[in-house]
Order: C-alpha cells, then structure tokens, then sequence
C-alpha cells in the first residue's frame, strides 16, 4: 500500500508532472461524479457509456435514416473546434498572469459583427467570405482585449471585473441590435447567416451518411500550434512568460510590461474572436439574444486541466467536450438533467485547480519517506523544493 | 421620482451586504471574486427552504421570509467553505479559485434546482416560485420632500440590512477581532507574532462573506426577481466587488458607491418609462449600471489601496 502510494508520489513530481496532474484530476472527477450518479440511482457505466455514445465514440442502439457514428463524431468535432479556440485564448492571456474571463463576451461580439457584416451578405462567395469572417473574428476580437489590456496597465482596472463589466454590456446591447433589426420571428433567435459564410459546411454526404466539415478545427489545430511556437520559441512569447512570473522583475530587466500586458490581452482577444466566428458561424449558425455562451467559461476549464500547454489544451478539450455534448443523449437515454455536465465541468475544475497542491503533497511524501529509510528509498531528483508556490507555466 | 428612491434602495441594499461580504474576506487577505457564486448558492438554498416549509406555516405568511434569510446565510456560509478550503487549505490560486466557485455554483444550483423540483412536485422546472415580500413605508419620513421616496414601499429586509451593515462597521473597525482581521491582510506575519491564529481569522472571515452574500442573493430573489431561477447570476457578485473597490475597502464609501449603482438602475429604468419608448429599448438601460461600473472604476481605480496580503496564501516560514 505504501510503495504504491509513493509511486503516484514519484509521478506527481517528476517530469511528466503537470500530465500526471491532469489525469489525477479526471480520475477524482469521475469518481465523485459516479458517486453522484450512484446516489441519485442511476448506473455511473451506462451513464459515462452513454455520454460517449452521444459523441460518436461508441455505436449507438439505432440509428436514424442518413446519421450514424460518423455524423455524431462530426458534430461532437464540430463543438470541439470552438472551444479549443476559447482555452487557447485563456491560455495565452494565462501566461501573462491576466485572467481572461470576458472570452463569452468577446466571442459574441466578434461573432455578431460577422453575422451582420458577412453573413447577411449574400452577394459573397465562400472564397471570399469565409476569410473575411475570420479577419472580422480576429479584429473585433483584438481590439476588445487590447482594450481590457489599456483599462489595465493606464487605470489599473482589475482584468476580471472590466471583462465582466464588458460581457454584460456586450450582451445587453447585441441583444438590442438583434432584437430590433435582426429577429428570426420564428425562434427569437438572430436570423440564420449564408451557407456561404458558414464556417461549417452542412450535409456533406460522406458514403451514405450526412455529415458536417468544420473547418473551425483546421483553424483551431493551426492556431495552437502556432500558440505553442510563440510560447516556445519567440522573444515575445517568453517576455509575456515573465511577466506572468513576476511582473516587477521584468520590468526591472527592462520589459517594457505594459506593451506586453496590451499584446498579450489583444491576441488572446483575437484568438476568443476567432473561437466566436467558429461558433455563431459555425456549430449554432445563430445568436441566443443576451445569451452568453457558456463556453467561455468551459475554457478555462480546459486550460486548467490542459495544465496552461496549448497542445494539452487540445486534449483536455476532448474530455470537457465529451460531457458537453453528450449530454443530451446522457439525458435522454438514461434520464438524468443534463445541467449534470455542467456540474461535473465545474467538479473537474475544482480538482484541476488543486494541481499544486497535489505536487506539493507528493514531494513531501517522498521527502518524508526519504527521512525514514535513507538507504533503501533513495530520494528523487526532481522537484525542487520550495517551489510549490510558483505558478506553473 | 419617488420611484426611483424606493427602488434604487431596495437594489442598492443586498448589493451593500455583498460588498461588505467580499470587503471581510478581502480585508482578511483572501481575494474574494467568488461572491457572485455565493449570493446564488445562498439564495438556493433560501429559497430551497421557502419550498420546503411554505406549506408547513401556511402559504403567504411572510414570516417565510426570515426562514428563507436565515438558511440563505447558512447555505452561502456553508458553500464558502469550498472557497477557504481551496484558498487557505490547499494555496490554490485565489482568483482561480473564485472563479472556479463561480462556474460550479450556476452548474450547481441549475442541476440541484430541477433535481429538487422533480421531487417535490414531480416537475423538473429550473425555478422555485417565491412570493414577493410585502412592503411597508414608514410613516413620517415617508412625506419628506426629495428623499422620501427612500422610506415609501420598503421591504422588511432592508431595516435588516441596514442593522446589519452598522453591527459588521462596528466589528471591522472598532473591536479586536476586526482589528486582527484587517492586520491579515496587511501583514500576516504579524498578527501570527501577536500570537493569533491567521488561519482561523482567515477561515472565519470567508465564511462570514459567504452568509453575507447568501443573505444579499435571497433578498434579490423575494424583491427584484420575485422567483429563484439561473437569472440570479446577473453580475450582481460583479457589481458588489466593484462597489467595493471604488469604497477602496471601507465600508463608508462602499455604501455610497452601492447607493450610487441603485440609483442608476433604477433612474434609468424610470427616464426609459417616462420616455414613452418601446420595451425593446429597456436592454439599452439595463447596461447603465455596468457602463457606470466601467467608468467610475477608470477615475477611482489608479489611487486605491487594497490590502497588502491579498491574494497571497499564509505562508508561516516565509520571510
């Protein structure tokens, strides 16, 4: 029992560290959410099954005419592309220390300036409108977290109440555009834009099965690699690093810390803008008036989980995206609300934020072993103590 | 015109006992932006008790109200611990950590609401219904010229907030506990050589913010949503921590910048009535209070002084 214990001590703190974490954390987050089940009387297995079902991971019962596996894989591809956008862009405000929790709002605004701009526009031709979309998703997107990142460093407005501030302002005032001049009589919602402008492109028949191309998951792979790259290998990417270190020591060596506070909020605004087009104009294709997407917030889930690593972020999306969208096959086939993915999102996050804790846990469980029996547990070599308190990056 | 007191009041009131809520936690050393969590948390529960006990004492008897109040603050208290748990226990991120309250409490009280109500009433609805709390106005004061309007139609609770808010200046500021607590935040390591028990005073002071701010969500419920359903999370937590930041952590001007956020809500509302203008426009005044927020923090953000230690976990062996 021990030696097993200082095993998954040994992965907490070696290399693969932060991976170990994030594994750790959806093991807990499982276990507490079939306890959860268990408690309500339902069965955890056929639940989770079903969750996966809903996704195209596993075949269903039956199937209608025209959709199979492949088209329920599709869909659940078609909501992954987005929300990889939307953590990448808590991501690279994440690396500067700032708190991006205005994504829901950014990625409206950037998606309903396209809706009217392009979308409605029905003289373009895909060539034309699909990169416009994009460029108008970057734009808007840019310039509302370039504005959080001045309210920052020239008034010194805490990031999280100015983005607040700005969805809820956002919401109220597109929801008055689209109630006023954009209404679909029937849904309420905004009127539908072109297929020319979609960022997905609709019945496509792959065989006999109808299926969705989202192109937004081209997008969002390119963008993470390029996030990635930035972080990695770029001036830029680890001067954003440093201040997220330690603002005052960067500036000392000569960053100058409010360009970098601006950059860093303007591209991660672009990156959220993007994550909007991709959405509105992709997997909805219409805007809830005064709605803000929830997804904004399921993205920082994912960052967390992905442990702040664009190329994690891509696989702990999988996993948020997983109880997002098979929800509703969850629901329907087992019974359960699915509000429950919500709830086990938010459990998952819980144990995601506790990372550090569990590395510090684990170097002192080593440590202490060390202390007892030097000769026959030799003491590792990594993990460096004193550092639990240090973000890690 | 009149309107626009009473109604300002009855909104700038719960959004003062969240202020101070967050103001206790802050004060302590624990960056609190979980409040908009738990006021829903709180006010869930409330209005969870509400449903539960209504029919016991008889429907539309208002003393359903101080149950709803009291098992609020016991809810909010009780959902904050996860916050103490995670800032104080286990040194996680304080921002994190508030915003990951935040995401749970919406996924938490929708999921926990139709839960419930499929076991009451066999109806998975994501509302519980409540009464609107009764009003009265206060005789005298109510024939002021002007400020009038602040004494006619008020809700019991607001007498009760404005007890408490006086009992909470008092505690901050003029007793020894008060006095350890701001110290927690400022400088930790001293209270700890004084011989105090930073950590208690800590856990304390975040669970005295979760029952301040489940009190404040409860009294939205029974005043201005007349219901409890996800609509709760309107950014009111939001709203208060900014209030809160423009007192610059007192409680004196936090009540004046909570005062200042009703009356904008409400007088907006009113000049979109007395305008004539059609329902649609309304939208463009709701943003008032948020637009109002943005502006008053770029004038009073750039001299504040927040507490030194916040944010920081308690660290006994640092130097």
């Amino acid at each position: 029992m021990k030696k097993k214990n200082l095993l998954l001590a040994r992965r907490l703190t070696g290399r693969h560290a932060s991976l170990w974490v994030s594994v750790l954390a959806i093991l807990l987050m499982l276990v507490t959410a079939g306890i959860l089940l268990l408690a309500m009387g339902k069965n955890p297995l056929a639940a989770f099954r079903s969750f996966l079902q809903g996704c195209g991971m596993l075949p269903k019962e039956n199937y209608g005419g025209g959709s199979g596996m492949l088209t329920d894989l599709l869909d659940f591809l078609n909501y992954l592309a987005p929300l990889i956008l939307a953590s990448l862009a808590f991501i690279a405000a994440f690396k500067a220390g700032l708190f991006n929790i205005g994504i829901s709002g950014q990625m409206m605004l950037a998606g309903f300036t396209a809706t009217v701009l392009v979308g409605y526009n029905k003289a373009l031709s895909p060539v034309i409108a699909k990169p416009l979309v994009l460029l108008i998703g970057l734009v808007v997107g840019g310039l509302t977290g370039a504005l959080i990142g001045y309210l920052k460093y020239r008034f010194n407005i805490h990031e999280v109440v100015s983005t607040i501030m700005l969805n809820y302002i956002i919401s109220y005032l597109t929801g008055f555009f689209i109630n006023n001049n954009y209404v679909d009589m029937m849904t309420r919602n905004s009127r539908t834009c072109t297929p020319e402008a979609r960022l997905t492109l609709t019945n496509v028949m792959i065989g006999d099965l109808k299926g969705k191309i989202p192109l937004g998951l081209i997008i969002a792979i390119l963008v993470a690699l390029l996030v990635s790259f930035v972080f990695r290998k770029t001036v830029l990417g680890f001067e954003i690093k440093a201040v997220g270190m330690n603002r005052r020591c960067s500036q000392y060596t000569g960053i100058r810390v409010s360009r970098i506070i601006l950059l860093s909020m303007g591209f991660s605004g672009a990156i959220a803008g993007l994550a909007g087009v991709a959405y509105y104009l992709g997997y909805t294709n219409t805007i809830i008036p005064k709605s803000l997407p929830g997804m904004g917030y399921d993205s920082i889930s994912v960052a967390l989980l992905g442990s702040g690593s664009p190329i994690g972020a891509l696989f702990a999306a999988v996993v948020v995206s997983i109880f997002q969208q098979g929800a509703n096959y969850m629901s329907s086939s087992i019974g359960v609300a699915k509000e429950i993915a919500s709830l086990i999102t938010g459990i998952l996050l819980l144990f995601a934020s506790c990372g550090n804790y569990m590395k510090f846990r684990a170097e002192r469980k080593i440590q202490q072993a060390a202390d007892l029996a030097p000769r026959s547990v030799p003491a590792p070599a990594a993990g460096k103590p004193g550092d639990r308190g240090v973000k890690t990056l | 015109m009149n309107k626009v007191f009473t109604d300002g009041l009855s909104f700038a009131l719960p959004l003062l006992i969240m202020a101070i809520g967050a103001l206790y936690s802050e004060k302590s050393g624990v960056t609190n932006l979980a409040v908009e969590g738990f006021q829903g948390v709180g006010a869930f529960f409330g209005a969870l008790a509400a449903t539960l006990f209504a029919p016991l004492i008889g429907n539309g008897n208002q003393a359903i109200i101080y149950i709803a109040m009291v098992c609020a603050a016991i809810g909010g208290a009780l959902f904050s611990c996860i916050h103490g748990l995670l800032c104080i226990r286990f040194r996680a991120n304080q921002v994190i950590s508030g915003v990951v309250i935040n995401i749970l409490s919406v996924a938490l009280t929708a999921f926990c609401t139709s839960a419930a109500n499929a076991a009451i009433s066999g109806n998975a609805s994501n509302k519980f219904v409540l009464d609107v709390s009764s009003k009265f106005t206060v005789p005298l004061l109510s024939k002021i010229p002007w400020i009038g309007g602040l004494f006619t139609d008020m809700y019991p609770f607001e007498i009760i907030i404005a007890v408490l808010v006086v009992v909470l200046w008092y505690l901050m500021n003029r007793t020894r506990f008060g006095m350890r607590l701001r110290a927690c935040g400022e400088n930790p390591q001293a209270v700890d050589a004084a011989g105090a028990n930073v950590t208690r005073i800590r856990w304390m002071a975040v669970i005295i913010s979760g029952a301040l701010s489940g009190i404040g969500g409860i009294c939205f419920a029974y005043s201005l949503l007349g219901n409890f359903s996800p609509s709760i999370y309107q950014g009111f937590g939001y709203l208060a921590i900014a209030a809160m930041i423009f007192g610059n952590w007192n409680i004196g001007p936090t009540t004046l910048a909570c005062l200042a956020f009703g009356l904008a809500k409400s007088g907006g509302l009113q000049l979109c009535i007395a305008a004539k203008l059609p329902s649609n426009y309304t939208d463009l005044f709701l943003l008032l209070p948020y637009v109002l927020t943005l502006l008053l923090l770029i004038f009073f953000s750039r001299k504040n002084h927040p507490p030194k230690a916040a944010g920081e976990p308690w660290d006994k062996s640092k130097r």
